[in-house]
């Protein structure tokens, strides 16, 4: 029974997203950085989906805001880029970091791209994996300040052998899924997991109150136990 | 007993609470949604721009920001449109609210300036018709 609370307790922790240790990354090039704006510049596409990019890229801004940073205007910047001749994802990601930035003013720049963004058919579940890599660079620098990356699969429950009954709500549900996989509440979770602080995420920027109060002391610095 | 009934409690917590840093700051509408559902299915860009004015309209009406980047959405639909006076008014309102926007903003507003007389009505041109602030 308590190991069946702990692996509950455990399962729990990752479908909130909730990262309770400390990723013990150092935040010493972010923090000179000091960013106050992030460009969000298209996704780049390394899934067979052509159309994942794109609707990917919707779920970047609010997370990234909601940090406390100025998010410019994704549509619109991918707009210019699209007009610029950078209709490439790619290309963007391997431009000069630091000449982008100054195109837009951004202080940072923030390079996503899709590892994985696929369904796997079977008979009775169809499971979904989402798999992201996240980059931030300095835009006066060009240097990398943050990473992060996540791989979510979401494979439904088969009912946990509760007979016939059962077995054809798992073919329903699988046939929904099948239907249309359901990629975005995978994305927007793997989103928060990323930006979360602390966790894997970076500190708050200057529209959020915790701004430079929210690091936590050095490494070794810690209360001792 | 008392044991598993403290961690289910945990459980129960952690869920509930899906942990910290889930409040907004920004009111955003269904933007994400919108923006999805633009990319889907780039005709009914109607749904999208009317989104925009929506969250526009609201955060005015409670004295709230508009969260960064709407103004400037929507002010390229107007661009887009060629409703280069109406599209100029929103980037400037972006670069006002937000003055790390400058440099892009200020950019917008030269390509506006630079376009043609406008076209007839599209979608966000006739909200600002209808809606006049």
């Amino acid at each position: 029974m308590r190991r069946l609370l702990l692996v509950l307790l455990a399962g729990s922790a990752v479908l909130s997203g909730c990262a309770t240790v400390p990723s013990g990354a150092s935040y010493e090039k972010f923090v000179a950085a000091n960013p106050r704006s992030i460009l969000i510049v298209p996704v780049a596409n390394k899934s067979v989906d052509v159309d994942a990019p794109a609707y990917f890229l919707s779920t970047l801004p609010v997370p990234v805001a909601e940090r406390g940073y100025y998010v410019f205007p994704v549509n619109a910047v991918k707009r210019v880029l699209e007009d610029d001749g950078l209709s490439d994802a790619f290309l963007v990601h391997q431009a000069d970091p630091m000449r982008l930035a100054s195109l837009f003013g951004a202080d940072a720049v923030l390079y996503v791209t899709i590892e994985r963004w696929d369904a796997q058919y079977m008979l009775i579940s169809t499971s979904v994996t989402v798999e992201f890599d996240y980059v931030m660079k300095d835009g006066k620098t060009g240097d990398t300040i943050w990473t992060n990356h996540q791989k979510l699969t979401y494979a439904p429950s088969s009912g946990g052998g509760g007979g016939l009954g059962s077995i054809i709500a798992a073919v329903v549900s699988a046939a929904i899924e099948k239907a249309s996989p359901s990629y975005m509440p995978l994305a927007r979770q793997a989103n928060d997991a990323a930006v979360e602080f602390p966790g894997p995420g970076f500190p708050a920027g200057p529209y959020r109150a915790e701004y430079r109060r929210d690091l936590a002391p050095a490494p070794g610095a810690k209360p001792e136990k | 007993m008392s044991r598993s009934l403290l961690a289910a409690l945990a459980v129960a917590g952690l869920a509930a609470s899906g942990c910290a840093g889930k409040v907004s700051t920004y009111r955003w509408g269904n933007y994400d949604e919108a923006l999805y559902a633009h990319y889907k299915s780039p005709q009914n860009r109607q749904a999208y721009v009317a989104s925009l004015k929506t969250i526009i309209l609201a955060a005015q009406r409670e004295g709230k920001t508009v969260p960064p980047g709407i103004y400037a959405e929507y002010g390229y639909a107007l661009y887009e449109e060629g409703n280069a006076p109406e599209a100029i008014r929103y980037f400037e309102r972006e670069r006002d609210t937000w003055p790390e926007s400058r440099v892009f903003m200020e950019k917008m507003i030269g390509n506006a300036r630079r376009l043609p007389p406008p076209p007839p009505a599209a979608p966000a041109s006739e909200l600002e018709k209808a809606r006049p602030s």
